[in-house]
């Protein structure tokens, strides 16, 4: 019962969210005169044969993975009520490094992989690490200076990639860099298709998928059951009495943006390592930015931002399908946008919600009489269910206000 | 439920002088009848009772969270009470925002100018209600009637001069002339003088006068007794929330008025047998903090706690006692002296290792610095002791001990709420506060510093938070005491030392000092240690 009513209480917020974007957008389609059924149909329109349809599903979720990853980077932060809006930088500066560094080794199989991967981390956490290190030194405001790095990192990845790391012939459409030999390649996961008797469709399954849902479960676990997770998110709910307790608030800064940004080295690797083998002028954009839509959708909480991952992708899987049916493709931009409206304000309303229910349970409790007061305890117990969506909704709110605007500016 | 006239409300108060005969005939600019307003966890106002009349400066004293700018929010139409009633000249009023209330003719001066810096005074006094012409501006109308304005009450405002070149003075008589431009009748003003030096705080008095000439009445708050008394023409005392009573400044001297502040009648545990043994817990050195003006803020502060002692600081607050317990936690870098725990010198240590090393800390702002509202209790109970059990076990949270010890924390402590995990912002005050006190003596502290220990909670867990500290220092806990209620300073203090501008500048006896001497020495009046 108490644990029906907590995942009710949870779900409902985001669904109603979803829901209204579908409202509202149908509207706005409709009012620019596209058919909004049609279009949706379109976008639910997995194709027709088994293996298209295994196909579309391989699309997404290859689409999910960076963008879950990206959630948990951005889900980190927002945590501790630090907004890395830098992810976007911090991913593609990672990833030109790690392809550079992949293509001018050759290792054994998995130490290859392994070294791309930490690479790619290490880069972005540096990346993110002078946010750190401005904010804990001179008090600069880690929104201001994660987005100037953001332009920063950027111009350094194409100068990288036109310059000293390019390995594509002069003169080609695409640069890119050299590609990295097939042993640090990761191989995909479409034997599982044919274990569950699927249709094995030509597109692989990254195998990055294992990777992604460790990194989910251990970030889980991190910030919910460890001490470390304790102090950051005791610093995200009330930065004063954290530090009352003991937290050492310049030192989590630097661990939790240097943490951040480990895992938004990851976001591009997916693709390196799956399709790419190369970091080129066209290699996925906008991640970093996405996620932070995708970690407040998800309430910053990995299970929560798999979904909304998962859903962020499917809509992105539709682009293309829209695009043939003649459809303009930016109803997809526009479904993004409103569901990310849609979730300020439902999060907003579901956190009155639960202190409503708090307040109400609390006055039952509250006017007991001074003698009896073991009465009040007990009984009441299985009531506490509100008070898990209460809790760490109000980061993900003021995180709201930030990623309309990036949302402008990103999408 | 009208409560019947002239009652004054719930709590045993002292005196009540002044009250009576006058309200019939007067007009009453501004009446509240039984008004109580609850926060989640508090309740903020209780039966307040409050008669102010017309043309006369009415001052609002009480305590620093005794609920004064509660009242005022609720009479400005920010928030709307509970119950009660809010009656202006006679007539009943529902306020549903600011704008009722200055439609009404009320208007706030607050405490923090809301002011644009990089608009001129003009701009700044019409935002928001801008006489037009055709659509825009028209700055003949606005300047002409904030001359009017500035003439009629000896404002002296230049309506172009920038905000950001004026002084704090002039900028308040900015937010005095905003109020006026509204058409305020009835001008409220929080803590006015808080922001001015005392030159200023004359010109304001001066320019009160003026509106008070002119047939306007004043709400003046403020917990400055002596400025009180200079100004106001009545007086009405809040304490906990509640009005307590009124005063006529003529005939009450700032020490009775103090005494209706802080409820020097209430009962205050004795504890008379002392529990001091001779092994020193803490001790400070010459330990001084440094201030942004140069002052410092605590200023060589020489004092030793023993096991079983509880060392009270008194002082009006501001004078240094939080930044003292900040710098004891660590929260606040000590400029030069030692802070010693146990024969061990901490001065370098961060605030963790202080907390391990025995330090218990019960926060001055409970809200602030002593929980996580939005988190639940079992949380809260790990707070601060993020690296003990039974809340952890090696680098994880131990979920299960934490909600176990909560929930013996609420049957030990008898902090009423539903469960363990029931958010902390749902309990009120008094239950906060239990559940921190028990939260601090779980981890068995060697020193414990208690920081106004029973602010703002009710009678009942005040009873209970004292009896809690007697059975600590008992047991050998040493206790640093730092209260603005006399009299718990003086029932559970062993050792009394009085601080004044970041100094202690005298030592007093619990035992033989009254309320009224131990104010003396807080103001500064009367001197024993050779303080200038």
């Amino acid at each position: 019962m108490s644990v029906l009513r907590r995942i009710v209480a949870a779900l409902a917020a985001p669904l109603l969210a979803i829901v209204a974007a579908i409202v509202i957008s149908g509207l706005v389609m409709a009012v620019l005169g596209v058919d909004p059924f049609e279009v949706f149909a379109v976008m639910l329109d997995f194709g027709d044969t088994p293996s298209q349809q295994v196909t579309a599903l391989v699309v997404i979720l290859n689409r999910a993975i960076p963008l879950f990853i990206s959630g948990l980077a951005v889900a980190i932060a927002f945590r501790m009520g630090l907004f890395n809006i830098g992810v976007e930088g911090q991913y593609r500066l990672a990833t030109v490094m790690a392809a550079a560094v992949g293509a001018a080794v050759v290792l054994p199989g998995p130490l290859h992989v392994l070294l791309i991967v930490v690479v790619a981390m290490a880069v972005a956490a540096i990346w993110a690490g002078i946010v750190a290190v401005l904010k804990v030194t001179r008090g600069v405001s880690e929104v201001i200076s994660s987005i100037m790095l953001n332009f920063i990192a950027l111009g350094i990845a194409s100068f990288l990639l036109t310059g000293p790391f390019r390995g594509s012939p002069e003169g080609a459409s695409i640069i890119s860099t050299a590609e990295i030999p097939e042993s640090g390649w990761m191989p995909g996961l479409n034997g599982v298709f044919d274990l569950f008797g699927l249709a094995n469709p030509p597109r692989q399954l990254y195998g990055f998928l294992v990777v992604a849902a460790l990194l989910g479960v251990a970030i889980a676990i991190l910030l919910n059951r460890t001490r470390f997770g304790f102090d950051l998110r005791a610093t995200g709910l009330s930065p004063s009495a954290a530090r009352a307790s003991g937290v050492d608030a310049r030192g989590m800064v630097v661990k939790t943006m240097l943490l951040s940004g480990a895992v938004a080295g990851l976001i591009g690797i997916p693709d390196l390592l799956g399709t790419t083998h190369s970091y080129t002028t066209d290699f996925t954009a906008g991640l970093g930015f996405l996620g932070i839509a995708v970690a407040l959708l998800g309430r910053n909480n990995p299970a929560g931002i798999a979904f909304a991952a998962l859903l962020f992708a499917f809509l992105d899987r539709a682009l293309v399908p829209l695009q043939i049916a003649d459809f303009p493709s930016s109803v997809v931009t526009i479904i993004q946008g409103v569901i990310v409206l849609a979730v300020v304000i439902s999060n907003e309303v579901a956190r009155r919600v639960a202190l409503r229910a708090a307040e109400r349970r609390s006055a039952q409790a509250g006017p007991a009489p001074v003698a009896s007061d073991g009465s009040a305890g007990p009984g009441q117990t299985t009531d506490g269910g509100g008070a898990g969506t209460g809790a760490g909704v109000d980061p993900t709110t003021g995180a709201g206000r930030q990623t309309d605007e990036r949302q402008g500016t990103g999408a | 439920m009208p409560p019947e006239d002239g009652a004054t409300a719930g709590v045993p108060s002292g005196e009540p002088p002044g009250r009576g005969a006058e309200g019939a005939e007067a007009p009453l600019a501004v009446e509240l009848r039984g008004i109580t307003k609850r926060f989640p966890g508090v309740v903020a106002n209780k039966d307040i009772e409050l008669r102010v009349r017309r043309g006369e400066v009415h001052a609002i004293v009480g305590e620093n969270g005794a609920g004064k700018s509660t009242l005022m929010k609720t009479l400005y139409g920010m928030h709307r009470p509970d119950e009660g009633q809010i009656l202006l000249h006679g007539r009943e009023v529902h306020f549903r925002s600011p704008g009722d209330a200055i439609a009404a003719g009320i208007g706030m001066v607050h405490q923090h100018f809301m002011l644009a810096d990089n608009f001129t005074v003009l701009e700044n006094v019409v935002l928001g209600s801008e006489p037009t012409k055709g659509g825009r501006l028209d700055r003949g109308e606005a300047r002409r009637r904030i001359r009017e304005i500035s003439d009629a009450y000896a404002l002296g405002l230049d309506p172009d001069a920038m905000v950001e070149d004026l002084g704090v003075g002039d900028r308040q008589r900015v937010e005095i002339a905003k109020v006026l431009y509204r058409g305020a009748t009835t001008l409220i003003l929080d803590e006015p003088t808080a922001v001015l030096v005392p030159q200023e705080v004359d010109e304001l008095f001066g320019n009160l006068a003026e509106l008070k000439r002119e047939g306007l009445t004043v709400i003046f708050i403020s917990h400055k007794l002596d400025e009180v008394r200079k100004v106001a023409d009545s007086i009405t005392v809040i304490r906990r929330g509640t009005t307590v009573g009124t005063a006529d400044p003529e005939t009450t001297s700032s020490r009775e008025l103090a005494e209706m502040m802080v409820g020097a009648e209430l009962p205050s545990p004795e504890t008379r047998t002392s529990t001091v043994r001779d092994t020193p817990v803490l001790e400070l050195h010459g330990v001084t903090v440094a201030g942004a003006g140069g002052r410092p803020l605590v200023d060589a502060v020489e004092l030793t706690v023993r096991e079983g002692e509880v060392v009270g600081i008194a002082g009006v607050e501001g004078n240094g006692q939080s930044e003292l317990i900040d710098a004891v936690m660590g929260l606040r870098d000590v400029a030069t002296g030692t802070v010693v725990l146990g024969g061990e010198d901490i001065s370098a240590w961060s605030t963790r290792a202080r907390r391990e090393a025995g330090l218990g800390f019960i926060p001055e702002d409970r809200h602030r610095q002593g929980m996580l509202l939005d988190a639940s209790l079992w949380e809260n109970r790990i707070l601060g002791h993020q690296t003990r059990p039974p809340a952890v076990k090696g680098p994880f949270i131990d979920r299960r001990g934490a909600r176990a010890d909560t929930e013996r924390i609420m049957r030990e402590y008898d902090v009423r709420a539903p469960g363990p995990d029931t958010l902390a912002v749902a309990l009120s005050g008094g239950n906060q506060q239990k559940l921190i006190v028990g939260r601090e003596m779980s981890a068995q502290p060697r020193l414990l510093l208690a920081a106004h220990p029973t602010r703002g909670v009710d009678v009942g867990a005040q009873a209970v938070i004292w009896g809690l500290l007697k059975d600590a220092r008992a047991a050998g806990l040493g206790i640093l005491l730092v209260s603005a209620d006399l009299d718990e300073l003086i029932g559970l203090s062993d050792t009394l030392h009085v601080m004044l501008r970041g100094r202690l500048v005298a030592t007093l006896d619990p035992t033989t000092v009254t309320p009224e001497e131990l104010g003396g020495h807080m103001t500064g009046g009367r001197t024993t240690a050779g303080a200038a």
